[in-house]
Formats: C-alpha cells, sequence, structure tokens
C-alpha cells in the first residue's frame, strides 16, 4: 500500500499535511483523504472485527456504505471511515474491540461459528430463562457500535424547513444534468449529494469523465441550485416530504432538512455488488470501485500483486488503473467463463485465490467487480415494488409515480451522453409537474399570490426509454461466503435458514438479521435474495425483495432530534424575581418564583401583615358580546344569567363526562363583557372548550373570547394590611368595605396605571385585592407595591406559600386535589350543583354522579401526631388491612397553626367528620389521622376574606 | 406606542442569543436584524361578515394592507390586527362602525412584536416555521399564523423598501425566548438586534 505519485483527478491537498492517530499511533495524511484512504495510505490493512465472528475486516466498498469501516472518532461512535475526512489531531480508534484490534480475544468464537449459524441466540439463550440477565450482559459485549461517553457535551444540531420545487437526489451526472434542466426550466431545485462533491463516478474516471463533472457542476452553480453535499435524503414520506440529513454545515454539526418537494427525482446511480465466496471478507478483498477511488481520487495503491475478477468494463477499467498505479494485475474474466473460488490468507489479509479451474494465484488484493444494485429505496418509500431483470441481472423500477420520478442508472443504462439526455428530460418533466402542483397549492393558500386560469393538465411523461445493458447473473461462487458483512451473515446462515423454513425473504432476513445493518441492504440485498432462490429452487423475480423503508442510509439520533426548542414563559415582572433571590419553579411552560427563601415565613407575613404574589399565569379570557351568560351558563355548573356589573363569581367547569375540568373566577366589568379566570395550567383548555361549544352547538351565540392571559400582570395582594396599601395607591375606587366587597370587580388606576382592573377574592384565604395591570407596565406597579408597603411589613410571597396558605384555608386546586375520575359531588360543593338549569356541560352525567356512593370525596384530614406531614399520594388503607380506601392529595405543615393540614379523597363510608382513618407513610411506617368538619383549617366562616 | 410610564418591553439587554451567545446590536444598515417592536400599539378587532366593521376594514382572511399608516392584517377569517402608532390606531378603530357583534381589545401589553429584516430573513424563519416563505407562497403583504419554535406566532410580511421583512407577533410572555430562539437561529446568517 503505497501512496502514489499525483494523480491528476486527486481531491487530495499535498500541501496540507493532516496528522492524526490510529488507536494512539501517530499517522498522517493531507487535507481532503478519507480516515480510509490515509490509514490505507500509512499501510494500514486491518481496520476492524466483524460482528459476531470477529474475523479481521479491511474496506471492501470504499465509501459510505462501507460496512468494515466503522470506527470510534474521539467521543463518536460509528464513524464512517472511508466517507469521513481526516482533521488534524483526530483520535481514531477500532471500535468494541478487546484488548486490540490486532488481538480481539472475542475471535475465539469463530472457532465456534459452525454451532453459532443463524437464530443461535434465539435457540440458546431461551433456557433457562432466570439466566437471561447475564445471558444479556454477555452478548451485549459483543453487540457491535462504539463507545458512548454520557459526559460529552451537546452539540448544536439543526433543523430547516424548505419547501423546493424540485429535490433531486444523487449529484452524479445525471443528478447534476437533471438538476440543470429542472432549474433552466424554472423551477427551484435543492440538489443532494451523498459524497463531499458533485460528480459521483464521473469523479475516480478518466480525463473526460473528469471534465464532464466539472463542466456539470459549475453550471449547477451558475443555474441557481442550492446544493447540498455531504448529505443524504434519508427518507420520502406522505406528499413528497424528504427528509435531508446535512452532515456538513459551518454551524452545526448535522442539520435535518424537511423539505416538502412538489416533485422528487431519484437518481442515487447504482451500488457495486459483492461476490459471495469463500473469504470474500478477509482484508485486501474489495470491489473496482474502491480500487478505483482509491487510486484515481486519493493516489493511494491498495495493494501490489492484484487479481481481478471482473464480469464489466467497471472492473477492466479497475485493471487499468491498477497497472498504472504500478501493480501487477492478473484479470479473471468472467465473460469468458473464468471464476474465483477461495480467498487464502490468514488474519493480516488476503495471500491469494483460488480460481475456478484450481488454479492458486498469489495476491495481497482481490478486486471483483460482479454487478450492481439499484438502490431503488427512495421509489419503494413512494409505493414502488421494483421488479427483477434476469438479463440485466439487477432490480428497475415497475411503476410510474407522478410526482417521482427516477433516472440515471436507476432507470437504466446508456452512454453517458443518452443517460444525460434523459436526465434532462427528467428535469424538465419534474419542472413542469412541479408548476402544476404549484398553481394547485396557490390556489388553495389563501395568503399565496393568486393564480389565473384553470389548473395545468399534468405533464405526460415522454421521456426516451433506456435501455438495459446485459450482464453475467453473478451472485455465488460455488463456495460458500459473507452477505451481510454488517451483520456477519454467510451465505451458509441463510441456507441453513431456509431449510429451517424461513424461506421467504421477509422472514429470512428478519431470522438473519440480514440487511439489517449500517449499510441497509446498500451491498447485500440482491445477494441475499439470490442465496435464498438458490435454496428454493426459483428465480429471483419469485423470490422477490424485502421493502426498504427509511431510513436510507442510518440517521444520529441527534439530526432528528434537530435544535432542541423549549418554550418558557415569563412575567413582566421576570427580572425583578432573578434580582431579588427568588427560587424559581416550572409549572407547566411558566418560571415562577417558588419562593424567596423562607416559604413558611411568607405565609405568616401574610396572615400578619401583608404580602404581594406574582400571579400573571392565572388564565385570563375576554369576553365579549350579548350572549356570555349563555356561554358561561353553559361551562360552568352554577348559574350566571343574572350576574350583575361589578360582581365576581366562582364556578367550576365539568367535561361531557362530569369530571371537574377546571374552576376559576368570572367578572363581569361592562355590560357585555366579561372577564374570566382559569388555572394557570388549565387556560389553552378552557379557551379550547369554550370555543368548541360556540363553534360546535351554538355558532348562534354572539360571544367573542380572546386569551389575554400574558396581556395582564397579575398581581395578588393580600393579608390583613392589603387595604392599606391597596389604598395608598389607587385613588378612583371607592375601598371602603361596603362599597368594594368581597366577590366583586373594579376597574382602576393603579399607582398611575390606567385600565387595570382589580377584584377582591381570596385564595390565601386572606382579604386580598387581585390586581391585573397592563402588562407593559407590571414591574412598575409591582415596585409601587414594594415601596409603598415597605412600613406595613410587605414581603413577596411564591406558589409554595400560596400552597400552605390555600392548603390552610381549605381551597382545592384541580389536578392536584381532583384526578381523571373526579366529578363535582366529589369536592363537597352542592350549592354549586344547579340541575334546575335547562342544560350546561356535563349535567346528565352530574345528575347520576349524585347518587353515586361508591367513589372517592374530598375531605380535610388531620394526622393524630401533628408533626407529621405525611407525603401526598401516601395511601389510606382500612385498618388493620392493605384495602386502599383512599389517599392524601395535598399536605403541608401549617405555620400559622404549627401542625400538619391535609387533603384528601377517601371513600364515601368514612368521609364523615371524626372517621378514623389508616395512612401509609413512604417508609411503611401507619399513622393514624382523623378527618375534619370542615376543609379549612383556618377561618371556616370566611371572615378574614370578607373583612 | 403605548402611555407613558415607560412600556417595560418583554425584551431584556443586553441580547443573548437561545444558545447563550453574547450579541451586540448593530445600528441601520446591518443586512440582517431583528427589532423589538413590543411597544408598537396593536389592537385586535373581531367582526363577523355581516358587520359594517367587517366590510369598512376590507381586509381579507391572510392578506394585509396599510391605511393612514396603521397595519390592518386579516390574521384569521374574523379577527384583524391593527398595528401602528397609538394615535392613528385609535383613530382608525374609532372610525370603525361599531354596530352588531364587533370586539376592539388593546393587544399592546398581550402580545410581543419582533421585526426580521434583510434578504436572509426567510431563511431565518425555514429554520423555526415549516411554513413555506418562498415569494409566490407568501408574498409581501401575506398575513400567516403558525408555530416558530414551538410557539403560536402571527406573522405579517410587511418588506421595507423592498427588502424582505418580517412582523412577528407572540404572546408576551414568550418574547423573550423568541427574541432569543430568532438570534441563535440568525447567527449563521449575520444577524444584528437593532
Amino acid at each position: 500500500m503505497t501512496r502514489l505519485p499525483a494523480q491528476p483527478g486527486e481531491v487530495i491537498d499535498r500541501s496540507r499535511p493532516v496528522d492524526f492517530t490510529w488507536n494512539g499511533q501517530a499517522m498522517s495524511g493531507f487535507a481532503g483523504d478519507t480516515v480510509a484512504s490515509a490509514l490505507v495510505a500509512g499501510g494500514v490493512r486491518v481496520v476492524s472485527r466483524s460482528m459476531k465472528y470477529r474475523r479481521p475486516r479491511g474496506y471492501i466498498s470504499n465509501d459510505y456504505w462501507d460496512p468494515n469501516g466503522l470506527v470510534q472518532v474521539g467521543d463518536e461512535p460509528n464513524v464512517r471511515s472511508a466517507h469521513r475526512l481526516i482533521e488534524p489531531g483526530m483520535a481514531v480508534e477500532a471500535q468494541n474491540v478487546w484488548p486490540s484490534l490486532e488481538r480481539d480475544l472475542r475471535a475465539v468464537t469463530g472457532l465456534a461459528s459452525r454451532f453459532l449459524t443463524a437464530g443461535f441466540y434465539y435457540k440458546t439463550f431461551m433456557r433457562p430463562a432466570w439466566l437471561w440477565p447475564t445471558y444479556e450482559k454477555v452478548l451485549a459485549t459483543f453487540s457491535p457500535g462504539g463507545r458512548i461517553d454520557p459526559d460529552t457535551p451537546h452539540r448544536y444540531h439543526d433543523k430547516r424547513y424548505a419547501h423546493p420545487d424540485v429535490v433531486v437526489a444523487g449529484g452524479g451526472p445525471t443528478g447534476m444534468a437533471a438538476a440543470l434542466a429542472a432549474a433552466g426550466a424554472g423551477a427551484r431545485v435543492l440538489l443532494v449529494e451523498h459524497c463531499h462533491r458533485l460528480g459521483g463516478h464521473l469523479l475516480w474516471g478518466d480525463e473526460h469523465d473528469r471534465a464532464l463533472a466539472a463542466e456539470l457542476a459549475a453550471a449547477v452553480e451558475t443555474a441557481g441550485v442550492e446544493v447540498l453535499v455531504d448529505s443524504t435524503v434519508a427518507g420520502r414520506y406522505e406528499d413528497n416530504w424528504t427528509g435531508i440529513v446535512q452532515r456538513s454545515h459551518p454551524v452545526a454539526v448535522e442539520r435535518l432538512v424537511k423539505a416538502r418537494a412538489k416533485v422528487l427525482i431519484v437518481a442515487p446511480g447504482l451500488i457495486e455488488r459483492p461476490y459471495v465466496f469463500d473469504g470474500n471478507d478477509k482484508p485486501g478483498v474489495m470491489l473496482s470501485g474502491a480500487v478505483r477511488r482509491f487510486v484515481n481520487m486519493y493516489a493511494v495503491r491498495p495493494g501490489s500483486a492484484a487479481v481481478l475478477f471482473t464480469a464489466n468494463p467497471d472492473g477492466d477499467a479497475a485493471a487499468i488503473d491498477l497497472e498504472r498505479a504500478g501493480a501487477e494485475v492478473t484479470v479473471v474474466d468472467a465473460r469468458r467463463g473464468e471464476g474465483i473460488v477461495r480467498a487464502l490468507g490468514g488474519s493480516k489479509g488476503v495471500e491469494g485465490v483460488v480460481l475456478a479451474d484450481g488454479r492458486r494465484l498469489d495476491c495481497d488484493l482481490l478486486v471483483t467487480a460482479a454487478g450492481w444494485t439499484a438502490p431503488t429505496s427512495l421509489l419503494n418509500m413512494s409505493g414502488d415494488r421494483p421488479v427483477y431483470d434476469e438479463a440485466a441481472a439487477r432490480f428497475f423500477p415497475s411503476v410510474s409515480i407522478g410526482n417521482v420520478l427516477a433516472t440515471g442508472g436507476l432507470a437504466g443504462d446508456g452512454t453517458l451522453d443518452e443517460l444525460i439526455e434523459h436526465a434532462m428530460a427528467t428535469g424538465r418533466l419534474a419542472a413542469a409537474r412541479a408548476r402544476a402542483v404549484s398553481h394547485r397549492l396557490q390556489a388553495a393558500t389563501a395568503r399565496a399570490v393568486p393564480v389565473n386560469g384553470e389548473e395545468p393538465e399534468w405533464p405526460v411523461d415522454e421521456r426516451p426509454d433506456l435501455a438495459r445493458d446485459p450482464h453475467p447473473a453473478l451472485f455465488r461462487s460455488t463456495t460458500h461466503g459473507v452477505v451481510d458483512f454488517s451483520e456477519d451473515v454467510s451465505s451458509k446462515d441463510m441456507v441453513g435458514a431456509a431449510a429451517e423454513g424461513y424461506d421467504s425473504v421477509e422472514l429470512l432476513k428478519r431470522y438473519t438479521t440480514a440487511t439489517m445493518g449500517p449499510s441497509q441492504g446498500k451491498l447485500e440485498t440482491v445477494n441475499t435474495v439470490a442465496v435464498l432462490a438458490e435454496a428454493r429452487g426459483q428465480t429471483i423475480a419469485e423470490v422477490g425483495t424485502t421493502v426498504w423503508r427509511p431510513p436510507y442510509a442510518p440517521v444520529t439520533m441527534g439530526a432528528l432530534g434537530g435544535r432542541l426548542f423549549e418554550p418558557v414563559r415569563v412575567s413582566s415582572i421576570h427580572p425583578w424575581h432573578e434580582a431579588n433571590g427568588a427560587v424559581f419553579m416550572l409549572a407547566g411552560q411558566w418560571i415562577r418564583p417558588d419562593h424567596y427563601g423562607d416559604p413558611a415565613g411568607e405565609a405568616l407575613n401574610t396572615r400578619q401583615n401583608v404580602g404581594i404574589m406574582d400571579v400573571t399565569p392565572l388564565g385570563k379570557l375576554d369576553l365579549r358580546g350579548p350572549d356570555v351568560p349563555q356561554l358561561l351558563s353553559h361551562l360552568y355548573t352554577n348559574k350566571w344569567m343574572k350576574l350583575a356589573v361589578g360582581s365576581v363569581r366562582y364556578g367550576i367547569m365539568c367535561g361531557e363526562d362530569g369530571v371537574i375540568l377546571d374552576d376559576g373566577v368570572t367578572g363581569r366589568i361592562g355590560d357585555q363583557h366579561y372577564m374570566m379566570t382559569t388555572t394557570s395550567s388549565g387556560a389553552a383548555t378552557v379557551w379550547e372548550w369554550a370555543e368548541n361549544w360556540l363553534q360546535t352547538e351554538h355558532p348562534d351565540w354572539r360571544v367573542h373570547v380572546t386569551p389575554v392571559t400574558s396581556g395582564y400582570t397579575s398581581i395578588n395582594v393580600a393579608g390583613p394590611k392589603s387595604r392599606t396599601l391597596v389604598r395608598r395607591l389607587v385613588g378612583d375606587v371607592d375601598l371602603d368595605p361596603e362599597a368594594f366587597r368581597y366577590m366583586q370587580v373594579r376597574t382602576a388606576t393603579v399607582a398611575g396605571i390606567r385600565d387595570c382592573f382589580m377584584w377582591r377574592i381570596g385564595f390565601t384565604g386572606e382579604l386580598s385585592f387581585e390586581l391585573h395591570v397592563p402588562a407593559g407596565h407590571g414591574l412598575t406597579v409591582w415596585e409601587a407595591l414594594l415601596e409603598a408597603g415597605e412600613d406595613l411589613g410587605i414581603r413577596p410571597f411564591g406558589v409554595e406559600c400560596q400552597r400552605i396558605m390555600r392548603l390552610e384555608k381549605g381551597h382545592f386546586i384541580v389536578g392536584q386535589d381532583t384526578d381523571g375520575l373526579t366529578k363535582l359531588p366529589a369536592v363537597g360543593m352542592p350549592h354549586l350543583l344547579k340541575l334546575d338549569k335547562p342544560d350546561f356541560a356535563g349535567k346528565p352525567e352530574l345528575t347520576w354522579a349524585l347518587d353515586d356512593t361508591s367513589t372517592p370525596v374530598l375531605v380535610a384530614i388531620q394526622p393524630t401526631d401533628p408533626s407529621v406531614v405525611p407525603d401526598e399520594a401516601s395511601q389510606i388503607v382500612r385498618p388493620g388491612t392493605d384495602e386502599i380506601i383512599g389517599r392524601i392529595t395535598s399536605s403541608r405543615m401549617s405555620p400559622t397553626l404549627e401542625r400538619s393540614v391535609c387533603l384528601g379523597q377517601v371513600l364515601p363510608e368514612v368521609s364523615r367528620p371524626g372517621s378514623e382513618l389508616t395512612v401509609v407513610m413512604i417508609d411503611g411506617r401507619r399513622i393514624t389521622a382523623r378527618v375534619m368538619e370542615h376543609h379549612a383549617h383556618i377561618d371556616p366562616e370566611g371572615e378574614r376574606v370578607r373583612g | 406606542m403605548a402611555e407613558s410610564p415607560a412600556f417595560e418591553s418583554p425584551v431584556s439587554t443586553p441580547y443573548v442569543s437561545y444558545g447563550g451567545v453574547p450579541i451586540e446590536p448593530s445600528g441601520p444598515g446591518s443586512p440582517l436584524t431583528l427589532q423589538d417592536h413590543s411597544s408598537t400599539t396593536k389592537f385586535i378587532v373581531r367582526a363577523g361578515s355581516e358587520t359594517n366593521a367587517f366590510r369598512q376594514l376590507s381586509t381579507p382572511f391572510a392578506t394585509s394592507r396599510t391605511e393612514d399608516g396603521v397595519l390592518i392584517a386579516g390574521q384569521r377569517p374574523d379577527e384583524w390586527f391593527l398595528v401602528g402608532r397609538e394615535q392613528a390606531v385609535r383613530a382608525l378603530a374609532g372610525r370603525l362602525d361599531r354596530t352588531g357583534h364587533v370586539s376592539l381589545i388593546d393587544g399592546t401589553h398581550g402580545r410581543a412584536m419582533f421585526r426580521l429584516t434583510g434578504a436572509g430573513s426567510a431563511l431565518v424563519l425555514e429554520k423555526l416555521c415549516g411554513l413555506d416563505w418562498n415569494d409566490h407562497m407568501t408574498p409581501d403583504g401575506a398575513a400567516v399564523s403558525g408555530s416558530v419554535a414551538k410557539v403560536t406566532c402571527d406573522i405579517v410580511r410587511n418588506d421595507l423598501d423592498g427588502v424582505p421583512s418580517y412582523l412577528i407577533s407572540c404572546d408576551r410572555s414568550f418574547g423573550q425566548y423568541l427574541f432569543d430562539v430568532i438570534l441563535d437561529a440568525g447567527q449563521e446568517f449575520g444577524i444584528q438586534p437593532l
């Protein structure tokens, strides 16, 4: 293996040496080298071990698909070394070998290979079942793949949407020609090429080929075609939604492009197929294309004494390339009836070959050119089932798909000119069809530029048919060899599997795992089918193929995940909270202050003085229209037809199943203007719920529902001194208890900010004023409150304090103290259920639920030991048994009462005040508790809130 | 602009992208800019097709136009945004016939709004939103709603002197997040906050 003098088509830059390491050893190459070309130039022949038998492997196809070239690069496993370019300082290692690539002790499995046939795992490790965990640990050490470092920092994976007229999959000569023709016909074209540069097989061809590649690439650039190189169309889905993985990008390690193509052109070319024979996986056995790429693109001679088994002109060209590179070449020509039977050699690679006529030839490189696989994956994903052509010995598309067009080697053969002519016709057809699709889309999209006239007729496919060149049907020699290099599956395994009854190609695939490895069938599918056909005594056409599904090539989880967007919501006071020591919690998407260091102290202060809390996340819906009362009456279970202007009412909403959906207060601000509040997490649900009724059952109701949650900064001013504080900032509202009573609403100017509204309600159980301030001035009012309340002992309080205080007061929280089965009668508020209303959401179910005595009800619970706080969700059991009869739904230590306070759901039979309960603690202890008379532990008569 | 005291924007400075990269603001003339317009007055009008207001607004769904300095955007079939200087917006709103079922809500405080301007602005949006931003599908004047980085947004294409420009508005509480995300997406195109 030698680095050759400068080659006319080489893509390396000899002026830029690149140093890297291979298994810790210093190596060097040039910019433009792949890891593979640099390693082979440096004399490396063995780069990996096979998955099952740990056999030494070298490069076979020397491209993205090479099943033997997966390596670890730094913290990145499964890097395709025949594709990845070397970089300075890159640390490349063989993966999953122990203790070393040269001496992998697990190669001992190879000694038992005759027993490790397909299905060995399934048959052997079934029994005894209790040993499976041990089996699993041992088997895991054999699993392919590299090393994952959980401490690897997240890298920037990105995502992008695109809406081109035409996506061309494949940047070879036909892909480029198709893209050019489509662009020339006015289409916006996205050209996607798997390799690092456009050109396809022309890049390792002769001078004429390279000149044509350069000419087409230059034309593509000037035609305005968007080109993505080092990118793969990984899948085609409904409506030509194509997923494209872009591996080279200036800012992202990978980018998933979600392209909605009006027309997809599939032009991936052909993939060279390995030949199956004994020893075909020895290092030094290569495909002709691999050799040509090594020699012509990277100036590397992969061997000095070559035997070349060829059945086509590409093999002949490889022989010429090798001879030019100084290798001795012996050609074995299948077209003359010659053949190869067995590769010879040890762990370091091939040393010779036995021919069909019995001769033995020495060599360090055995090249095969046995035919082609048509990578029809994208056509399969579009609904095509390719059919086998015996004369050409490969598969071809079988059906016409309107917005998916094939060209190039996938469609047929011919001279380069003929293929390019077909591709250009394909590009023009694609552009014409894209125009028809675009017309349809624009006509159906309100915001689009209007289109005139009828939709154009669907352009007819008038492309010339391509010929199909005959090719010898070469799949397997007279010996058995490896079919799937990724999964270490041999033709012998397959014959055995077929004999066991796994004789349909889909069954065989799943039983042997052939075609399921990183190569995704690109090298092995046709050989798999051919071996099975031979075993069944049928033709390949009769056996058929497996279905190729997405992805076309393996996709990283990072690419699928893309840029991780996690929207968060903050109130206008958030900067103040940050600057003043708030400890935050995530409530849905909202970032809220949980507390400011001392939630119990915050509660005590609010009970004694005054506290303020940022309650902006409270859902707020602006309701306008003459029929708002009808809507409210329908959504809530209580009555709303006579709510006076300036009044506020509490209500509970239930679903049609009677289960509590949300709760909150709604105030009437004007004649036809109401403001509804919902729970913080229920705002979107309630909005949808209201719109659902308005848009389906009651479109006649004139109501506009507008979410305004963020439009107002909401501040709860609570505590016995709250009125004194609010009075200092509000001059245009009479705050006297008789003038502005509990459960009333007023519009006000607060701290000079107009258009605020405030209502008197009290979730904390204290005298409270809830201020709703236009959000653009929320921070102003918050700071004004703090300043004005300084002498009153004002302190901010957070969610934890609020939860303590509401629990002391016995207010339940929907979703915490209720669950997906809790209906209104269970929460002890019978006055809210007005069954004499004509109709409301959930009425039939709630009517029935009134008689239900089997479902738990909500009660206040007091542990006998006041210092014990059972965890929320602790089970309540029948004394002396494990029979669950309820659970604690909320629990806290009350700083005001200096004892624990709880709410819980229990069966009705134990819900009477004074009932003794047994609560199972998290540590298994059982404590006793009793049911309280009221939900409220503090101020059950409500004197404070009405104060 | 909203009335004094000063409007508190949902976007705080100094500017830091979603990925945590500090970004210096630029002056006018940068090829790709993001500007906070949250303080711009934004009224929401809802009116059924049977109302005079509907006819007065004369702006079909998914389109926009400018009248007396006020951008009128038909965001939904019965809902419009009026965007502009406070006085102009109030004047236009005041001329609307409120007969029938017509609602007028000041959305200034509830909606964050940003202007993304520059030849590459559609490329930024392509990274965040699945809609088709090509000229024939989203021409100047188009009004559209969709998910931008998982946040529901109303977007109006409102070119400035022939340069593509998009007014993007969202719920105020998402404002900081969305601003940071757009800066993050625009970094590869040289975006700068104004």
